[in-house]
């Protein structure tokens, strides 16, 4: 075994064990054991940073992979089914080094940080145990090398995820929101577990790399709309967990978890998940499967933006923008860029957990204030939260100089290079989408720093019955309640809030990935990330013999990083590869377009963005246009907006009413149809048992009965002749003897 | 007439068998337990006299000595039966069987 997959499973097991003591004895431990989740969550971040540093520093090799697996459950010779092992493995290659260390780290940052913010409440304890085993969850999906560890780990994230949301169970928001989050992603799991079972009955086997492998050596035996089918229903299970459209609708309700989980949960990672996963599946979507999810992202990115735009609560507006992201990565993940993709992960995982754990300070601050009509003015207070929110919020809207910068114009640039080579038309609503989106991303943001930091305190403006709801809603923070003033004194945070948020917007920083602020291509990230070969054989002919001819020869000098995957999947398939090499080319032909749209997609979302920020600006800061008269102007799209596109009233309508309805048919089936059969049953048993009944009664203790009189008749006849008298029975002997005589007599004369 | 002159196998039966006659008479009529004991000896003697008669008659002497026997299990029989007799009289002060019925019922 490799000594770096070693030190990945003692990462792996790390947070287990902060689960394991603080679930069991935080009540026995000082400080309620907190210095042991971050204790322990450091260690881990110490070792991820290990195995960062000699898989990406020194090693620098992007066909990097080491695997370990072991027999986890051998069920043997299962009848109808053959032989059936399941495998629990590690692999680590670049991603996985990358991912690790971006969760342990963010987790580290997130322990750290709430020992401030959650200072005080009653469950502190067992707050730390559930971001343990949070931690545990999510680093298992990013080490498993095979579908049902995957499959076991993303459930455990589920679960951690429906336990922190519903922290503040006591609040029946939270308690909703847990439950609403649970079962959208049951939906989407439903989906992923019908993909992996489809894979599974072709090759038995959950392995990535041998359902790769047999993939690229033409194995699937069955149609190629079964493949494309099995790729849609594991994206299902992305759509659900990085809510995606149209299960998106749980995410800005799990904001009623505790603020630091939002950071590291619903923004950085649980959510990242679904991306990571699609890219773990990339090299099986098939071109129709990526159109699905191209779309799915779009449509999400623009969705979850318009709606950002509205959002009055800062921790709303921020989990749109979260959605809207992850959109984005989809988007990304869709239209082939790949690496682009994954860079956009990696760098909105930094500046969006910055960005929520700014807000859990303004929070914090604010005394559980999260209405940002009722803040303002907080720039001069928070000089610290100021500087690193506002840094995060140049990366999120993607400003020059900054990482959101580079990876968000490398997935639009990938977008404008698939439209072109799918021939432009209705793709072309992809990029146009994106675009789109990121100019709202920019207004959105600069609404908000502004209401925030900027104008005057807008505190007392809030109507008093409004303020009374909310301390009232928020009294499961008993150990605030006392801390109320009467006036709020607003201050920055302590120092263990203050150095995750300094951390997190230095890695918003363009030069922590690439020396070329303009061009994450030139960095490390998309130089170790390279776009794997797909080992999907089926070809899309008309394009393919357009363009074939002339993307071939700029292949090799442009993207060469496709050529060492490409050459691994030609090891297993050998002769097929010419089969399918029309897969690699719409590949190569999307990356070459993408990397000549770049400078396109650059100026484009610049322009985009710029406009985005001046609206901001002329909206808010210098009150060209009123914000209150315009939402009245357009009151329909507002309200469209506001009520987020009225998806959970549509969800209402249709699939809880819809249940209900169901449940309240077979519920009436249950108590007229169902009981009716079982109490006609039952009268009728009784029925026959009563006839039984008055049988028993009359003919058979009638017959027992009437033997009894018999033999008591005849033996009170009987009894008569038992005088006593010995004369008596001699004079019957003599009788009897005589008749015999008589009888034997006449037996001899006849 | 020679049946009536010789005395043959045919009279000592008819005496045994009015003899038995008698006996049973005696033991079915009389009340008085005494007299009911003196019938079942006449029955005892019927039967000896048949047992001799058909030992004359047979040759051999398996009647006579089975006469013997009856007739010293009879005494036997009556010493006890006599006993039981005095046994009864002492407790109904009566030795009329008729009277002697507490078993019934």
């Amino acid at each position: 075994m490799h000594s770096l997959i070693q030190l990945s499973i003692v990462v792996l097991l790390l947070p287990l064990l902060s689960f394991v003591i603080l679930i069991f004895f935080n009540r026995r431990l000082p400080r309620r054991g907190d210095f042991l989740g971050v204790g322990i969550l450091g260690t881990a971040f110490g070792i991820s940073a290990y195995i960062f540093w000699s898989v990406i520093v020194q090693t620098y090799d992007p066909a990097f992979r080491i695997a370990w697996d072991f027999t986890w459950i051998d069920l043997g010779n299962v009848p109808g089914v053959g032989p059936l092992q399941i495998k629990m493995g590690v692999v680590i290659d670049n991603l996985t080094a990358i991912m690790l260390a971006m969760v342990t780290l963010i987790s580290l940052l997130v322990h750290l940080y709430s020992t401030g913010y959650m200072a005080g409440d009653k469950n502190y304890g067992r707050y730390f145990a559930f971001l343990g085993i949070f931690t545990f969850s999510m680093l298992g999906i990013v080490l498993s090398d095979n579908f049902f560890a995957i499959y076991i780990f993303w459930e455990l994230v589920g679960l951690s995820s429906y336990l922190l949301i519903g922290f503040f169970f006591e609040k029946q928001s939270a308690a909703d929101a847990q439950k609403k989050a649970f079962l959208a992603n049951r939906v989407g799991d439903i989906g992923m577990w019908l993909g992996i079972l489809i894979l599974y009955s072709q090759f038995h086997t959950f392995s990535f790399e041998q359902i790769y492998a047999n993939l690229a050596a033409g194995k699937f035996a069955l149609s190629h709309g079964w493949l494309t089918a099995a790729g849609i229903l594991l994206f299902m299970g992305c759509v659900g967990k990085s809510a995606q459209f149209p299960l998106h609708v749980w995410l800005p309700d799990a904001m009623e978890g505790p603020t630091p989980v939002s950071a590291l949960i619903h923004a950085a990672t649980m959510v990242a998940a679904g991306v990571y996963f699609v890219a773990r599946i990339f090299v099986l979507l098939t071109p129709d499967a990526l159109h699905v999810i191209a779309f799915t992202g779009a449509l999400t990115a623009f969705m979850a933006a318009t709606i950002a735009i509205t959002q009055n609560d800062i921790k709303r507006v921020l989990a749109y923008s979260t959605v809207s992201q992850l959109g984005y990565m989809v988007l990304g993940l869709g239209v082939g860029a790949y690496s682009a993709a994954l860079f956009h992960l990696l760098t909105h995982a930094f500046f969006k957990a910055c960005l929520f754990l700014g807000s859990g300070a303004i929070i914090h601050a604010m005394h559980h204030e999260q209405d940002m009509r009722w803040m303002g003015a907080l720039r001069k207070k928070m000089p610290w939260t100021f500087a690193t929110f506002t840094l995060a919020t140049l990366a999120l809207a993607g400003l020059p100089l900054t990482s959101g910068f580079m990876s968000k114009d490398a997935i639009l640039a990938g977008a404008i290079g698939f439209a072109k080579v799918e021939g432009g038309g209705i793709y072309y609503l992809i990029p146009v989408l994106g675009f789109f989106s990121a100019m709202l991303t920019a207004f959105y943001m600069g609404r908000q720093i502004w209401l925030v930091f900027f104008g005057e305190s807008r505190t007392h403006l809030k109507p008093a019955d409004d303020q009374h709801q909310d301390h009232h809603a928020h009294a499961a923070h008993d150990a605030h309640a006392d801390v109320h003033h009467e006036e709020h004194e607003v201050h920055e945070v302590a120092w263990n809030m203050r150095a995750p948020l300094v951390i997190l917007a230095a890695l918003s920083v363009f030069f922590v990935y690439s020396p070329d602020p303009l061009d994450g291509g030139k960095g490390w990230f998309m130089k170790m990330i390279p776009t794997p070969a797909t080992v999907v054989g089926e070809a899309n002919h008309q394009i393919g013999d357009l363009r074939a001819p002339v993307a071939a020869p700029a292949l090799a000098a442009v993207v060469p990083a496709i050529e060492a995957p490409a050459a691994e999947a030609g090891k297993h398939g050998g002769a097929e590869k010419d089969a399918h090499s029309y897969a690699d080319m719409r590949q190569a032909e999307i990356i070459h377009a993408g990397h000549a749209a770049h400078f396109t997609a650059i100026y484009i979302s610049s322009i985009m963005v710029l406009l985005g920020i001046s609206l901001a600006f002329v909206v808010y800061v210098f009150n060209i246009i009123d914000p209150e008269k315009t939402a009245i102007a357009i009151r329909p799209l507002y309200l469209f907006s506001l009520n987020k596109w009225y998806w959970d009233e549509i969800y209402d309508a249709t699939f809880i009413k819809g249940s209900m309805l169901i449940a309240n048919i077979l519920s009436w089936f249950d108590t007229h149809i169902v009981d009716g059969i079982v109490n006609g049953v039952a009268t009728l048993v009784r029925n026959f048992a009563l006839l039984n009944d008055a049988f028993d009664r009359n003919v058979v203790d009638g017959m027992v009965n009437f033997t009894a009189f018999t033999i008591n008749t005849t033996g009170a006849m009987l009894r008569k002749l038992q005088t006593g008298k010995v004369q008596t029975y001699i004079v019957m002997l003599l009788l009897a003897v005589f008749g015999y005589f008589v009888f034997y007599l006449t037996r001899l004369i006849y | 007439m020679e049946q009536l002159t010789t005395i043959g196998l045919n009279h000592y039966l008819t005496i045994s068998a009015f003899l038995l006659g008698f006996g049973l008479f005696a033991v079915m009529t009389r009340k008085n337990a005494i007299v009911i004991l003196m019938g079942v000896e006449l029955i005892l003697n019927a039967a000896n006299i048949n047992f001799l008669a058909f030992s004359k008659y047979n040759g051999g002497m398996e009647g006579v000595m089975f006469a013997l026997f009856v007739i010293v299990i009879a005494a036997a029989e009556a010493a006890i039966a006599l006993a039981i007799v005095i046994n009864i009289y002492k407790i109904f002060k009566s030795v009329d069987v008729s009277s002697i019925d507490t078993l019934k019922e």
